[in-house]
């Protein structure tokens, strides 16, 4: 070993003593715990969530800042100001280290709001506060999950919250202590729990109003971790102010009462959703009536065309007919009127032409009278002529004149002539008639 | 649609959709009357939702169901 030394204990320890006491006086902030006193000085810790420090103080520099009788107590929180000590002990008694206060007084509202707002810087640069705002919240959990104190006024509050969403679905309770040193891990073992649980929804954290000390649990690191990395959203209503606590922060909503909380653990007012969803009932009724009827009235429109068109023609005809009717009224007439006219005209011209031709026939007449008068003369004497040449034919022909020159004619009995040999045998008796009379006659056969 | 809609808020999103295509005139008969078949099972399973949660407020302790939950893992027990 190439260190220096070794040198006596004791001078080391007195060397260790004077480099403390040098070292540059602070304050300190955090909760005292396990306060004890001896017959000189009162000694505690001073804690957070990351360390702790041995303190001890004189009782007479206790006296000298004047606390509350009692206020130094396990879970104040206090601020001190001193520096290092180190007590080098000696032959019989043991050494002893701690942080030597002056100076001790409870800490007020500034001195936690430092502190919270270190906290919530250093949460919000790593991003801790985005991840509950990314989850979907259902709009009508079926259960929800509730951290509470079991005695507090914030439960009341949220159940009446319910009530007047009209929800009335299942709360699984998670009561736990909400102001003491002991808070922060009970309510962090509580979220755990109910996030364990598969059927809870969402996730509420509430008590009622307080000062920042009293709420100092819900500002805690751990606490606020945990939450941050929740998959289960969470909605805080811690004290009747908004981002108050650092628990606010990383929550997926933070509330300012526990009435507020349940109208975001369960956004969906049920009341107003029933009415909405008749009235979306009634639109959808509405419309498929619509659809149907509007259409069943179309084509009942459509059906009752042709009728209707018919109708129409029908009116159409029957008034071109009417028309018709009148127009041919006006033409008969006219033309009644017209045909009179007409006839008129025809009969003075066949009246006219009747007396030309009545004229013209008399003097026809009087022609052919003369005409005949001068024919008639000369016809009597061509006919008389005519009559005498035939008379004289005729005579020739005369079978008496033939009889007379000594020619007999064949008659059957019956008078009929028998003018060949034929007949003549046929009838077998004839009768031959003379010029003078008639005898019968038998016919015999040639031979 | 046949299957049973992913969540509530998923039901209602739908039902509003198609609610405006009906009341935007432009949807056919077959569409409308396959529209108003989907929103009755849509405003079905919203009422039964709402159901689920109107019956009466139930309320749990988280430290009874842990210890159910024991038990029921826990063959030595009741």
């Amino acid at each position: 070993m190439e260190l220096p030394g070794p040198f006596p204990v004791g001078h080391y320890a007195k060397g260790l003593q004077g480099w403390m006491r040098e070292r540059p006086r602070v304050q300190l902030i955090g909760e005292v715990t396990g306060v004890g006193r001896s017959r000189v000085q009162a000694y505690f810790e001073l804690r957070d969530t990351d360390g702790a420090v041995p303190c001890a103080i004189w009782l007479n520099d206790l006296e000298k800042a004047g606390l509350p009788e009692g206020s130094l107590r396990d879970g104040a929180e206090v601020v001190i100001g001193g520096g290092l000590d180190y007590y080098p002990g000696g032959g019989q008694a043991s050494p002893n280290f701690c942080f030597r206060a002056t100076h001790v007084r409870l800490a007020g509202e500034g001195d936690l709001l430092a502190r919270l707002e270190a906290l919530r810087k250093q949460l919000r640069a790593e991003g801790l506060f985005e991840l509950q705002k990314q989850l979907s919240r259902p709009r009508l959990p079926r259960t929800i999950g509730v951290v509470t104190a079991e005695s507090g006024a914030a439960r009341r509050d949220l159940l009446a919250g319910l009530a007047r969403r009209g929800w009335a679905g299942t709360v699984v309770w998670a009561f736990a202590p909400v102001q003491d040193r002991h808070a922060a891990p009970a309510i962090t073992a509580a979220i755990q729990g109910l996030a364990a649980r598969p059927e809870v929804e969402a996730i509420v954290v509430t008590r009622g109003g307080g000062s920042l000390a009293d709420l100092w649990a819900f500002c805690d690191e751990t606490l606020c971790r945990t939450v941050a990395m929740l998959r289960v959203p969470v909605v805080s209503a811690i004290g009747h102010e908004r981002d108050s606590t650092l628990i606010d922060d990383v929550a997926a909503v933070c509330c300012s009462t526990p009435t507020h909380a349940a109208e975001a653990a369960v956004p969906l007012d049920c009341l107003d959703a029933r009415r909405d969803l008749q009235r979306a009932a009634g639109s959808l009724r509405r419309a498929g009536e619509r659809a149907v009827g509007a259409r069943a009235r179309h084509l009942a429109a459509l059906a009752r065309g042709p009728a209707r068109a018919l109708q129409r023609e029908r009116g159409g005809l029957n008034q071109k007919i009417r028309e018709i009717r009148a127009a041919s009224e006006r033409g008969l007439a006219e033309r009644a009127r017209s045909q009179r006219r007409i006839a008129g005209l025809v009969l003075e011209r066949a009246r006219r032409r009747g007396l030309e031709r009545a004229a013209s026939s008399r003097e026809e007449a009087a022609r052919r009278q003369a005409s005949l008068e001068r024919g008639a003369e000369a016809g009597l004497r061509r006919r008389r002529e005519a009559l005498r040449k035939a008379a004289v034919a005729l005579r020739a022909h005369d079978p008496e004149r033939t009889l007379e020159r000594g020619y007999a004619l064949a008659e059957s009995l019956d008078g009929e002539s028998v003018t060949s040999a034929v007949a003549a045998t046929a009838a077998g008796d004839v009768r031959l008639r003379f010029a003078d009379g008639k005898v019968r006659a038998a016919i015999e056969a040639e031979e | 649609m046949s299957e049973k809609p992913e969540s509530y808020e998923v039901a209602v999103e739908r039902l509003e959709e198609i609610i405006d295509r009906l009341d935007s005139g432009h949807a056919g008969l077959r569409e409308t009357l396959d529209l108003c078949r989907e929103g009755r099972e849509l405003v079905n399973y919203c009422a039964a939702e709402l159901d689920a949660v109107g019956e009466g407020l139930k309320e749990l302790k988280l430290d009874d169901l842990a210890a159910r939950l024991d038990s029921s893992v826990d063959p030595a027990g009741p």
